[in-house]
Parts: C-alpha cells; structure tokens; sequence
C-alpha cells in the first residue's frame, strides 16, 4: 500500500484557479474515488487556501493518472483547466512526504498564515466528510489520528498559535493603517460561515463602534449577531449597510462577487469620500478586483493578506522549528506502525497455517481419545494456549522488525521457514484473518 | 549666540531627521519617539534663535528668503508638533524633520554675513507680511506633506505592500491633519496676502503688478479653489492629498522661486 497526496495552494495557484477548485461538500466527490479500483482510501480537504486528495492505493501511477483526471475533470470541470496551468499547480507527496503534509497542514505549518486556528476544524471536516461517505479506512484514519495528534501537540507544546496573525487579526492590522482609531468605525460581516465568525471576534477585540452581520440566511446572521453583539440583516439591505460601514469584510458562497463597482459606488457618493476597507476572505472571491479603481476602496483578498502577513511572520518561524519537531515525531510514529502493516500478511498466513495444523491434529485425536466434552474443551484450550505461546515472541519479533527498513528479510525469511508461498496440500487453504487486520492487534 | 543657537537647531532637526528614517528603516516606535522628541528640542533652540534675533550686529530681517524660510520651517515644526496632540501623525515626521533642516540650512548659508534691507515702506507692514505670509506657507506647506505621505501610504495600500506596525500614520490621519492644517493655513495665507498688498500700497501706492505678487494672488485663488472643493465639496481623500500636494509645489514654485530667480 502506499500514499499519495495530490494538491494545490495558495504558494503553488493563484487564488482563480483554487476558486474554480474549490468544492462545498466533499463527500461526494471522495466516494467517487474509492470507487476508482485504483484508490482504496481517500480524503479531500478543500479550504479557501488549498485543494488536496490523499490517497491509498496499491497502484501508485495508476492512482496518479486517475486524481490528476480527477482535478481536471470532477472538479475543475472543465478540461481546458490543463491548459491554465493546473498541471504545474499541483503537487505530489508520496508516502512519508505525504505523511508529513496532512501532519503540517493539520498543525497549520503549512498555513498562509503559520498558526492560524481554522485548519485544524477544516481538516476534521474533511476526514469526518470521507468517513461519513466511507472512502476513509483504517489506514488513513490512522494518519488523520495522528495528525490530529500532531496539531493538538503543536498548539499546546509551543507558542505557534500566540500572537496575532491569523488572517482576520492581520485584516485588524491593515485596517489600523487606513483608520485613525477603530473605536469609531462600524463593521459590516458579510456571510457567517467559521472564517466569517473568527473574523467578527478579531473585529469585536479591535473595539469597532458596532458590528452588522448580513447573510443569506437571516437565522444564521442572528445567531451570530447574538453572539457577538451585532444587528443581524439580509442581504437586500446590503445598499445601506455598505454606506454606513468602514469595514466591510466578506466570507460568503456565491458564484458572483457581492460587492461589485456598482454596489460600491452609490455607498461611497453616501459616504463622501470616507474609505471603505473590503476584507474579502471569501473564496470564490466575493469582491470583484475591478473594486480596485474606486480611490477610497481598499480591497484586501485571502492572498494579499497573505502576504502581509508572510512579514510579520518572523517570530513566528522560531517556533515553527520546535512544531516541525513534533510533526517528525508524530511521522514517526505512523510510519512505523503503517511499515509494520507489511507484516500483517505473513502473520496473518502464519496464524493461519499453524491454526490450520492444530485444528487437523485435534480432529484426527480427539476420537481416539474417547474424552468427555468437559476434557475435551480442557484440551483444545490447551492447545490453543501452547500456539499462542509458541508464536508470541515470534509474532512480536515479526512486527518490530517490519517497522524498519530492513525488516523485510525477517518476513521473508519466516515465509521461507513455514513455507507460507507453498501450496498447502495437508491443511487446504490457510485461514484468512480480517483484511484490515491491525498489526498490533494481530 | 544666535548663530551658536541656529546650528544647535540645525544639528538637533538632522538628528531627528536620522532618527526618524531609522525607525522607518527598522519599524522602531523608540526611533520615531526619538526623532519627535529632537524635533521638538530643535522647535525649541529654534524659538531662542528667533527670540534673540534682535541682538545680532546688524539684525537680519524677515523678509529675507533665507530667514523667511527658517521662519518658515519653525512654524511648520511647531504646527506639527502642535497636531500631535489632536491627530495621530508622529510618523509625519520622517517628512518634517528633513524640510524643517532644509530651512534652518538654507538661512545658515546666508550666515554671519551682510543681508539686504527690503522693508521699503511700513517695517511693521512688512514683518506682518511676512509673519502672517510663513506662517501661512509652513501650514500649507505641512498639508503638503500630509498629502504627500497620503499619496505613498494609499499606494502601497492599494497595491497592497502596506506593513502594519510600520509607525507611519493612517490615512485617516493624515488626511485630518492636512484637513486641520489647510483649515488654519488658508486664513493666515489670506491675511498674509491681505497685509502683502497693505504693504505694497504703503511703499508705492500703486500696484505694479510683478512676479511675485501675481504669483501670491494666483495662489492664493487656487488654495481658495482647493479650500471650497475640500470643504463643501468633500472630494475624497486621494483628491484632496493630490491638490494638498499641487497647491503647495506652485505656491513654492511661484512664491519662493520667483523670489529667488528675482
């Protein structure tokens, strides 16, 4: 078995192309690929910054061919994607550099903005949409645990999550340059999805004046309103709200950007030449670029934050050196107990011989014994617990020994010895333990 | 001593400027306060330079260039300073320290030695002239810079190369400061051109019509213009900055440069 990771992000595509990329519900599209003979397992995790399918499969450039079609024509949807570019914007990760990208992405190092908080729950989303719509087994569930693991490490171990960059804190940031003082300002959230909510809490801690929420769905927006102290408001009210509001930050779906240079321009006539700061965190972007042109707009979209905040990232880094640490750890960890699943077929099929041999000899016996059932249940435990005995250690040696690279000679060396690779003619066919048999438990 | 005085605030003002373009250069709050606080040491230096100008052998007037612009560069340092205590603009300074070194710079040249006397007229009339005329300048002259800072920081904001925690000031802030300081400078330009022409009529009775005091009036009727489309118009903030900046480039092109090409 062996992994494969397929993706793009905000470093290797520009944000149009992770827009066109970018898919809601997961599921569907994950049980599509398990249902590819070429892929065993896989997880799609799509945020506003990366767009990644993680696979187990048994025929890796198989499995390359097929996500690579699978980008292209699932979920771009459009073949003439290849041409802009989408094949130099995806990345590949085998194995153990496959391991540690779920492990980084999990814990944020691989962020936008190094530490931010959101990426974890995107990634828990992710791996419960795949177990939901079942294209995720044990294999990559283990890694996922693991992951989850690794970030919790990361966040708990060092001060990575400290300070204030994540994307709607550095948003504060910029818009401290346009305005005097936030205290005065009033900030109008556009959307109310998990970004939009963290985002309205850095507002909040910023001091704005008042906060609106406005959504599609006005029990959403009030919910949040609720929370955060804001008015909540539908979306036909946005004409007045944008006249009143100096932020204005927008996360919310929609093919078509929501705030346009028509939208905009009769707000700014209202406000007479005050500023308007669009933070728009959405993806697809929800500020049409053409904003750019209208002198008192300032429009900040999810890459430019990005690259603010890449400057401010320093101090950040040095902690990034003690959470890689960690990240390799947890690698570790999965790599060894993922190595030693090659065992499991040797184990499983020497379980099985020996359980074969001490099946046929108590059946050829026992009649001859004439025991009682109460003997002969006392034998046949007794039998059972000498095969047990005999094969621990040797079981035992068998799994650590696989976790290393060069563990493969103990396994083969064990199917030679047992003669596991030959036709068993006495016993018949060796009984098949579970397919997904963990080693550990083997 | 005034001249002792003069180069201490000459010295002081290029600390402040050092100052302030380290701690643009290194995002440093303590080099910008340091860079405020030599301004402010300099503003003062400059004042006693002033308060003692009558004991210099023989005094310099006024309304020579090179002291009207040291006038100039004290009241545009004091306005600054001033602005500070209502408007969040210490970062201004990386732009006033260097103008206000250049003015006290630009008079030291013309020290110790022998000035020209051109109070014909009213000396009263003149020094009014010229108090009210700089003073107006040196406000201006500090909207000027607000809309010039306004004009880079709303560049790099749009093309999105700004640096939080950069210590320079928001573009609210510099366009209220260039709100407050062309509010307080268009009145004393007007009083200064008001007084220009009292002068005039007291030395000759009759205007003549040169360089300069066209050049004054043609400003003025542009600052004028500037004043109703900030204030009644309420052009936006990029505008405003963009003609903050013009106003102040043709009032010195053809105030100062006139004067000087005369």
């Amino acid at each position: 078995m062996k992994l494969l990771l397929l993706g793009m992000n905000h470093r290797s595509a520009p944000l149009d192309l992770r827009e066109r990329l970018a898919v809601n519900e997961p599921g569907p599209f994950v049980q599509k690929l398990v249902a590819c003979e070429e892929i065993e397992e896989a997880v799609l995790l799509s945020t506003c910054n990366r767009v990644e399918v993680v696979a187990l499969t048994r025929s890796p450039e198989a499995a390359r061919l097929r996500l690579r079609s699978f980008f292209r024509r699932e979920l771009g949807g459009d073949p003439v994607l290849q041409e802009r570019g989408l094949d130099e914007a995806l990345y590949e990760y085998r194995d153990g550099e496959a391991m540690r990208h779920v492990m980084r992405v999990a814990a944020a190092l691989d962020s936008m903005v190094v530490g931010e908080p959101q990426i974890l729950g995107q990634t828990k989303e992710a791996y419960r949409a795949a177990v939901e719509a079942g294209a995720c087994g044990p294999i990559l569930d283990r890694l996922y645990q693991r992951a989850f693991a690794a970030a919790k490490r990361v966040r708990t171990d060092t001060r990575i999550a400290e300070g204030s960059l994540s994307v709607a804190r550095v948003a504060v940031g910029l818009a401290r340059q346009i305005f005097e003082d936030m205290s005065g300002k009033r900030a109008l959230l556009i959307g109310a999805g998990e970004m939009a909510e963290l985002a309205l809490g850095a507002l909040r801690d910023a001091g704005v004046a008042s906060l609106a929420v406005a959504n599609r769905s006005a029990e959403r927006a009030a919910q949040l309103a609720v929370a955060y102290g804001a008015t909540a408001h539908g979306l036909d009210e946005l004409p007045r709200l944008l006249a009143e509001s100096d932020v204005v930050l927008t996360s919310i779906g929609g093919d078509r950007p929501i705030l346009r240079v028509d939208t905009l321009e009769p707000a700014l006539r209202a406000r007479r030449g005050r500023p308007i700061f669009v933070i728009d965190i959405g993806v697809p972007r929800n500020a049409d670029p053409a904003i750019d042109r209208l002198d008192d707009v300032y429009r900040y979209d999810i890459d430019a934050l990005a690259a603010v905040a890449s400057g401010n990232a320093e101090e950040r880094r040095r902690e990034q050196a003690r959470a890689e640490a960690i990240v390799a750890e947890e690698q570790q960890r999965f790599e060894g107990w993922f190595a030693a699943l090659r065992a499991v077929p040797t184990i499983r099929d020497l379980r099985g011989r020996v359980e074969s041999i001490r099946a046929r000899e108590l059946e050829r016996s026992l009649p001859r014994l004439g025991l009682d059932d109460e003997t002969r249940e006392a034998v046949e435990a007794l039998s059972r617990a000498l095969v047990n005995k005999i094969l621990h250690a040797p079981l035992a040696r068998l799994r650590h020994e696989a976790e290393r690279e060069e563990g493969m000679a103990y396994l083969e060396v064990a199917r030679l010895l047992f003669g596991l690779d030959e036709a068993d003619g006495e016993s018949g066919a060796a009984a098949q333990g579970p397919p997904d048999a963990d080693p550990e438990e083997s | 001593m005034v001249v002792a005085l003069h180069t201490l605030t000459g010295a002081l003002y290029l600390v402040a400027c050092l100052a302030s373009g380290a701690g643009l250069a290194l995002g440093s709050a303590r080099a910008m306060r340091v860079a405020v606080g030599a301004l402010a040491a300099g503003a003062l230096a400059h004042g006693l330079t002033f308060s003692l100008l009558h004991t210099a052998n023989p005094p310099p007037p006024l309304t020579d260039l090179a002291w009207a612009a040291s006038l100039m560069s004290w009241i545009g340092t004091l306005a600054y300073l001033a602005l500070l205590r209502r408007t969040r603009v210490s970062g201004l300074v990386v732009l006033v320290a260097p103008m206000a070194f250049l003015g006290v710079f630009l008079a030291a040249l013309r020290l110790p030695g022998p000035v020209e006397a051109t109070t014909a007229g009213s000396a009263s009339l003149a020094h009014a002239h010229v108090l009210l005329a700089s003073a107006g300048f040196a406000l201006l002259g500090l909207a000027g810079l607000c809309g010039a800072l306004f004009l880079a920081e709303h560049r790099r904001l749009k093309r999105r190369q700004a640096l939080p925690g950069s210590g320079l000031p928001s573009l609210e802030s510099l366009d209220r400061a260039g709100a407050v300081a062309l509010a307080i400078g268009f009145p004393l330009l007007t009083l200064g051109v008001v007084t220009g022409a009292m002068w005039v009529h007291a030395a000759r009775e009759s205007w003549d019509g040169n360089a300069h005091e066209i050049g004054a009036l043609v400003a003025w009727c542009l600052y004028l213009l500037l004043v109703l489309q900030r204030f009644a118009v309420h052009q936006g903030a990029r505008r405003c900055a963009i003609s903050a900046l013009a106003g102040f480039a043709l009032l010195s092109v053809w105030v100062v440069g006139v004067e000087v090409l005369a």
